[in-house]
């Protein structure tokens, strides 16, 4: 270095030479010298908004020293009075709106600026905070937002722009009121921020802090942490922040599986996802493919029902889907005949159990020796906002899943080779958080969409308020009624969990409708049935004023079992009754919300909004036309349904069964496996069981809406016409 | 008769739907034709009336056949998903038939007591009857008083599980507002082992540790104030006034547990009184008819 480029100048009486352009703040740190500051880091360009790392250099005013350039004999003071009390109190007034102790202060005790201010003894200002709060944000997976502890240092903002060049982070707003922002202002989870976790790193205070996951570490048998540097090697971790990745790399771990043994059981609650390293995986439903079938013996005059499982080409239900696969929580899908199914390397499953705690939709087993990296909902995140993972997972579905996801739909079922192959590459694959609007009432129908994950709620607005028409769940679709009549979206439908749908633009089906007049004819009647179902149930909403009645959700039946309380003697033989009926699993239960002088006693309602679909990660569960409930053959027992039911009306039913032997692949042995059941009104007979047996005329049967008819009515005249 | 004529009046008390409005007169009708044919029968007979004649006999009959339908209607129960009639028509059947037997029965015993079996017969016959009857006013009054009074009323087998998680919740509730109580005391008589709770709210752990929980964790402790709706009341209010406006809220929850413990108390009693009775007229019906059944052996055989 040439002499002519050093220059000279004195930092606290100190003489000191630096290159020419050198900021008086790494003078003096090159020196030894510190000085605090809160906006400045060294890997990021200074931009001096903080004014903490101030000095004197015999200027009028005092100058930040990171955005300062040394000049030739330029005398510095970093310590005076004056200048520490200047920076005690620039500190006091940040801590005037800083939420003492921030996130950041709680989780690890480092935050910058409550460090600098006991420094200071400025910890408790003297100085009244601004009235405004700028909120929080919790949408991210990885990272907790609190804008209130955010004293705009914009070190997250050149953190992600400059370090990891990915534009996502700016300012937003003005005065008291400025904070930072996520793409146009979106909330973090649903910004294209690809969880690297730069900002998090970056960020001197509790503004954005790495989520705690409940559970932190992965407590798997035979599970071996993976070292941070072989993390990094990851083609998805690549890009991601090292410290971010070393917090979080407690919540990944490396398994290896012998050939044959059991990755995850199909119906047990879990919380990781699976990524395959190497090896092979076989992937299948255990719980036998068939429906419980509950039947009158005997000539039914012992009036005993004998429940037991039958597939549906012995036993044809209304309505029943004719689909020959079933949709699980892996990028393959199973076929009814043979629900088996092979996961290679760089195959992801577990999505849906991971992200939004959903029952395994199915079993997983080693088919060769298999390594994997198992994970829990943080670092899957992570992975897949990481732009590279998300290219190779849309490679490997759009060439491995697309066409079983369309095909499974029966709507498709006739579309060609070529035609699918056409779409393979102009499909987009769209991610949603929880709540998300993936496409809004009112707006232009421009996409048609297929749930490839999660459920979808369809629901509309109406002047009374929104009104659930549907839960869409992986294999069913939605967005054709506004295209196929070139119009606008006459519902709304949002993410009710983690939701990934597969998009095919207003083109491509415009092109799908004119190459395959059939296909546009299904999804025609498809419409029709759905708006008709639509429109019968805006009239039962609409026929019903009693706000009780609605509260309670009796509106929302369309058959009851009510208990006539003023009659009742409390005997329970309707219970005993539907135990005697049912194999002794009783679908009832005398307890339940009360109406008038009825008990809505808990026995299954068939309700408008059936909670109960939400979340089977199958899809077994579905609504026929006439909003009956119906349970598909592919039920894996896992009870998520019977747990969602908030009137508690879905029974499992335990069936000893032939199936594997756990860790033992190929040996079969007598077990219990449980199928979902709701009341089937004992349809073989005249009148269900438990109104047959009740020996006070307390236990109807009844439609709601024509039961209580004239209660209704009154209680509407009651309401004073305006 | 007079038994007969008050269970008439009762009846008519009761409010009668059409199913029962049927049994009804095909009761009166039976009874109407069977007392024609007693004082034609007993006019007739020099002798007076005697179980042992041909109408006697046939009035003993009629009387067994109606006791047997009425008993039958245990076993009904426990096939009650068979398709034999519906549960409600063997109620009525119950019932109307069995009030029936006893004035049948005592024309066939020509209101006389007779010896020992017959008179122990009579009389068990009587409080059969009698215990029906009064069974039949509890279960039609009782429920619709159940109704009204209960609104918290839960399955009677799930009463002490609720009561267990009221204890817990009310426990959650004062611990929030006062602190952690010491519950380690296996007496837990006195929870108020807490040191950190803030002086204010030291009212309320008393209240608690020295009234309230007792109340809650031991249900025979019925003549306690917090029994009594009116003076729970009353505490409370008082209490109130001690205690700053943030522990109002918490009060009003714990006020309201204690209004769900004396509900599931008040259950617990009318669930006893509604099915208790039975405890009565099930054995005794079921000797009734084992001492009738040897009654009939030994009349026929001797």
């Amino acid at each position: 270095m040439s002499a002519a480029a050093m220059i000279e100048l004195t930092v606290d009486g100190k003489k000191i030479s630096v290159p020419a352009g050198t900021s008086v703040f790494d003078a003096a740190r090159l020196n030894k010298i510190e000085i605090p500051t809160l906006c400045h880091q060294q890997n990021e360009k200074p931009v001096g908004v903080c004014r903490v790392c101030v000095v004197d250099v015999g200027a009028r005013v005092f100058t930040a020293s990171c955005v300062r350039p040394v000049e030739p004999g330029m005398v510095v003071t970093t310590n005076s009075e004056k200048v520490k009390q200047a920076r005690s109190t620039l500190v006091e007034l940040l801590m005037a709106d800083h939420p003492s102790p921030c996130a950041r202060e709680r989780q690890s005790g480092d935050c910058e600026l409550e460090a600098l201010a006991k420094q200071n003894g400025r910890l408790a200002s003297r100085y009244t905070p601004p009235d405004t709060r700028r909120g929080v944000d919790q949408s991210s997976m990885s990272i907790g937002v609190d804008f209130d502890a955010c004293i705009l240092c914009d070190r997250c903002i050149r953190g992600c722009s400059e370090v990891r060049r990915n534009f996502v982070l700016g300012r937003m707003g003005k005065g008291t009121t400025t904070r930072i922002a996520f793409d146009n202002d979106q909330p973090m989870g649903e910004s294209s921020c690809v969880s690297c976790g730069e900002c998090m790193v970056s960020c001197p205070t509790g503004a954005l802090t790495n989520k705690i996951v409940n559970q932190t570490q992965i407590a798997a048998p035979g599970a071996e942490p993976v070292a941070l540097e072989h993390l990094r090697e990851l083609p998805f971790f690549e890009n991601v922040s090292g410290t971010f990745l070393s917090l979080n790399r407690n919540a990944v771990v490396k398994r290896h599986f012998k050939r044959g043994e059991v990755i995850c059981r199909e119906g047990e609650y879990g919380s990781t996802a699976f990524y395959i390293l190497d090896g092979q995986a076989r992937v299948s439903i255990a719980s036998p493919i068939a429906h419980v079938k509950t039947k009158g013996a005997v000539k039914r005059f012992l009036g005993k029902l004998s429940s037991r499982l039958t597939q549906r080409q012995n036993d044809e239900r209304e309505e029943e889907t004719s689909q020959n696969w079933i949709h699980i929580d892996a990028p393959v899908d199973l076929n009814y005949e043979n629900p088996v199914a092979i996961l290679k390397a760089g195959d992801l499953f577990g999505e849906m159990t991971c992200m939004s705690l959903y029952p395994r939709s199915a079993t997983v087993r080693a088919e060769t020796d298999c390594t994997m990296l198992e994970m829990l909902r943080n670092v899957l995140d992570i992975m897949q906002r990481n732009k590279n993972f998300r290219a190779q997972l849309d490679l490997s579905y759009r060439q491995r899943a697309l066409e079983s996801h369309l095909r499974a739909v029966p709507v498709f079922a006739e579309l060609t080779d070529e035609f699918i192959e056409s779409l393979r590459d102009k499909v987009e694959l769209l991610r949603f958080t929880p709540g998300q609007a993936i496409c809004r009432q009112g707006e232009p129908a421009d996409s048609f969409y297929l749930v490839r994950i999660g459920f979808v709620k369809v629901s509309q607005t109406h002047p009374g308020g929104e009104m659930v028409l549907a839960y869409l769940s992986r294999g069913e679709y939605f967005g054709e009624t506004g295209l196929l009549k070139g119009d606008v979206r006459t519902a709304t439908c949002s993410a009710l969990d983690h939701v990934e749908v597969v998009r095919i633009s207003a083109d491509d089906f415009a092109k799908m409708s004119a190459e395959f007049p059939q296909v546009r004819q299904k999804l025609e009647a498809t419409e029709q049935e759905r708006a008709k179902m639509n429109r019968n149930r805006l009239s039962m909403v609409s026929s019903t004023p009693l706000d009780s009645f609605l509260k309670q959700g009796l509106m929302e039946a369309q058959s009851l079992l009510l208990l006539d309380l003023d009659s009742c003697t409390r005997c329970d033989a309707c219970v005993r009754a539907c135990a005697d009926a049912h194999d002794g699993v009783t679908r009832l239960v005398r307890e339940g919300l009360r109406f008038d002088h009825y008990l809505v006693a808990t026995s299954c309602r068939q309700c408008l909004d059936p909670l109960c679909m939400v979340g089977c990660p199958v899809g077994s569960i579905r609504r026929r036309n006439s909003l009956e409930v119906i349970i598909e053959d592919w039920c894996i027992g896992c009870g998520l349904c019977a747990d969602n039911c908030p009137y508690g009306n879905i029974n499992m039913h335990p069936f000893n069964v032939f199936a594997d032997l756990p860790g033992a692949a190929g040996k079969k042995v007598a077990m219990v496996k449980q199928k979902a059941t709701s009341c089937d009104l004992c349809s073989d007979f005249a009148e269900p069981s438990c109104v047959f047996a009740c020996p006070h005329d307390a236990a109807h049967r009844v439609d709601p809406r024509h039961f209580f008819a004239g209660l209704l009515q009154k209680a509407s005249d009651s309401i004073p016409k305006e | 008769m007079i038994f007969w004529v008050t269970l008439l009046t009762l009846r008519v008390h009761l409010r009668i739907d059409g199913t029962h409005r049927k049994w009804l007169v095909a009761s009166l009708i039976i009874l109407g034709v069977s007392t024609i044919i007693y004082v034609i029968y007993a006019a007739s007979s020099p002798g007076g009336p005697s179980g042992g004649s041909a109408t006697g006999l046939a009035f003993g009959v009629v009387g067994s056949a109606f006791m047997i339908f009425a008993g039958l209607l245990a076993g009904r129960k426990k096939v009650a998903v068979w398709r034999l009639g519906r549960a409600q028509t063997w109620m009525r059947g119950h019932l109307w038939l069995g009030t029936l037997s006893l004035p049948i029965i005592v024309f066939h015993a020509g209101f006389h007591l007779g010896g020992t079996l017959t008179a122990v017969l009579m009389i068990l016959l009587i409080i059969v009857v009698a215990s029906g009857i009064f069974g039949a006013a509890l279960q039609h009054y009782m429920p619709s008083m159940m109704t009204v009074q209960i609104p918290m009323e839960t399955v009677f087998e799930q009463i002490d599980h609720v009561r267990a998680q009221l204890v817990g919740e009310a426990d959650a509730i004062v611990e929030k507002a006062c602190g952690p109580l010491a519950l380690e005391n296996a007496a837990l008589a006195n929870v108020a082992g807490a040191s950190n709770t803030p002086a204010a709210l030291i009212p309320l752990r008393d209240f608690y540790a020295q009234q309230m929980r007792p109340f809650l964790l031991h249900k025979h402790l019925r003549d306690k104030p917090l029994g009594t709706r009116e003076k729970a009341l009353g505490i409370f209010e008082r209490l109130r006034t001690l205690l700053p406006d943030t522990a109002h809220e918490p009060t009003r929850s714990l006020e309201a547990i204690c209004e769900e413990e004396r509900q599931l108390r008040r259950q617990t009693l009318m669930h006893h009184f509604l099915h208790g009775w039975l405890m009565l007229h099930v054995p005794l019906s079921l000797a009734l008819l084992l001492l009738a059944c040897i009654h009939a052996f030994m009349a026929l055989r001797y």
